[in-house]
């Protein structure tokens, strides 16, 4: 898989409250700025991989069925939508590896949009996630819900590792530094660890500030062979490898609450990239809550267990430090889209790769590792992107 | 208020409800490899068999982790803040999701010593939930 692929072109809309801009408008502007990023013609897209809207089973319908493909004019061999939850934006790449290299496809646009900030209440937003991969035989008849998910994997890091409340708050933090030089974010006020840890408490030890916040938003990149993408930009942004496990369903079931299956995918995808964690110029890491950065930073070799509560705060992740870590500001500042908070974060990881990351660009970045994961954290997925091939 | 979301019962998952109506535990257990298996299933999840008995657990275990609902909730647990979420590991291995009741949420801990205790929901369901585990040697000889 290592060089096979790259993707050329990304678009994306501002994430955040936009009442008066329906679903498909997010996906045709967020499309039409991606197809325009690629410089193609957008008659050479040949396949168009949208993935799950939640806010609205119709309107998800809409993408299942080909709406986005004929209200861009967009004449394509196959239509199919394609749905891990936080986990797509990995399982894209991988499954725009297969078609392509079996020349199935030749352009694949992968595209997301969701109303989860104005279509759907904050509590509708909570009683709908509430049904999102939480067992409801074994779990949701004691109140399960995200926050509880969250709380519960905090609680245990916590006590295994020492990892202290200032040091989660900073990760928070780290997000919104990023944040406050995304035009695309919902969320731009400077935040301090202070305020984090005055916020309301959700579920123990889980503030709500260390929360992720419903959105609406849209985004939208293109992919296709490393061949072809020479020849349509200088800067392809090419998939270097990919690791992954699925490690549980029901929460109650995860082996190991601190750790889940990071190790052993990011093992799979350094070897398969020929790159190292100290290699990385960014770690674009999945948060939606702090507690998934500091253990993808862990387990994924770019800190010692038990040290990235204290490499956040001493702010080696932030703008300038040395490991820039969610450059977008993640969903915890940027905005949870559903499905497409972490597309966002590939698309940032594409962004900064290209080099067109703007006021917060990450000087000379070559080598991303970004990270992956759906329902209550069910499944581990490490990429690393690379603007060339080592 | 809506009402409170109830389990739907498998046909293979009837055992461990009728337990829990009579305030029993039940485990299910691989004939072929002895291990423990929870949440009920079909057939053995590690060895593939589909021999499986049912046995009463010890209904001991410890909390793996917790949380404290205190904002925030489902619609249906809005009355029930502050109430305790927790991951408990049985004696026997198995990790099951609950409540930790009977007890001042603010004294549950990690690895807290906890023993079974059963809340009715409906006529069918009873809901095996846990409580600090009774200290020993209190009673008069």
């Amino acid at each position: 898989m290592k060089g096979k692929i790259a993707i050329v072109g990304i678009g994306e809309v501002p994430t955040g409250r936009y009442p008066e801009r329906s679903g498909i408008q997010c996906a045709i502007e967020a499309v039409r700025l991606a197809i325009k990023d690629t410089g193609i013609n957008k008659d050479r897209i040949d396949t168009v991989i949208p993935t799950a809207a939640l806010c609205s089973p119709q309107f998800n319908t809409d993408l299942v069925t080909g709406r986005v493909c004929e209200e861009l004019g967009l004449h394509v061999r196959n239509n199919v939508q394609l749905f891990a939850g936080g986990a797509t934006s990995a399982i894209m790449l991988k499954v725009a590896a297969g078609l392509i290299a079996t020349g199935v496809s030749e352009y694949i646009l992968f595209l997301h949009t969701d109303k989860l900030g104005t279509d759907v209440s904050p509590q509708a937003g909570i009683d709908l996630f509430a049904t999102a991969g939480i067992s409801r035989e074994w779990e949701m008849a004691y109140g399960m819900h995200y926050s509880a998910v969250a709380g519960l994997i905090t609680q245990r890091y916590m006590h295994e590792t020492g990892t202290t409340p200032e040091q989660m708050a900073a990760v928070c933090v780290s997000n919104r530094k990023w944040a406050e030089l995304n035009p695309n974010a919902m969320f731009r006020k400077p935040l301090t660890i202070e305020e984090v840890l005055a916020s309301k408490v959700l579920s123990t030890p889980l503030h709500a500030k260390e929360s992720n916040m419903l959105a609406d938003g849209g985004a939208a990149f293109i992919v296709t062979s490393a061949e072809r993408a020479r020849e349509v930009t200088e800067r392809p942004v090419f998939l270097l490898g990919e690791g992954s496990r699925v490690t549980h369903y029901a929460l109650s079931q995860e082996p190991d609450l601190s750790r889940f299956g990071w190790a052993v995918a990011a093992k799979e995808a350094f070897e398969a990239a020929g790159l190292s964690p100290s290699d990385m110029d960014l770690a674009e890491l999945y948060d939606s809550y702090p507690v998934f950065q500091l253990v993808a930073l862990e387990e994924l070799g770019l800190t010692r267990r038990g040290e990235a509560g204290a490499f956040v705060r001493a702010g080696h992740t932030w703008p300038g430090g040395k490991l820039p870590m969610t450059t977008n500001g993640g969903m915890l500042s940027q905005g949870h889209t559903g499905a497409g908070g972490g597309i966002a974060i590939l698309v940032e990881a594409a962004r900064q790769l290209m080099n067109k990351a703007g006021e917060r660009q990450v000087p000379g970045a070559r080598f991303a590792v970004e990270t992956a994961t759906g329902g209550t954290y069910v499944d581990a997925h490490v990429t690393i992107l690379g603007t060339e091939i080592p | 208020m809506p009402d409170k979301p109830v389990p739907p019962v498998q046909p293979w998952s009837e055992p461990f409800w009728a337990g829990a109506r009579e305030k029993r535990l039940m485990l299910q257990k691989c004939a072929s490899c002895n291990k423990y298996i929870f949440y009920p299933r079909l057939g053995c999840p590690f060895c593939f068999s589909e021999r499986l008995d049912w046995t009463e657990a010890s209904g001991h275990g410890t909390v793996y982790s917790y949380t404290v609902v205190k904002n925030n909730p489902p619609s249906s647990f809005a009355g029930d803040v502050p109430f305790v979420i927790a991951i408990v590991e049985l004696e026997e291995g198995v990790r099951m999701m609950t409540n930790i009741v009977d007890c001042d949420p603010e004294a549950v801990c990690c690895d807290m010593p906890v023993e079974v205790t059963f809340e009715p929901l409906t006529d069918k369901i009873t809901l095996p939930k846990f409580k600090p585990l009774a200290k020993e040697g209190t009673g008069n000889a």
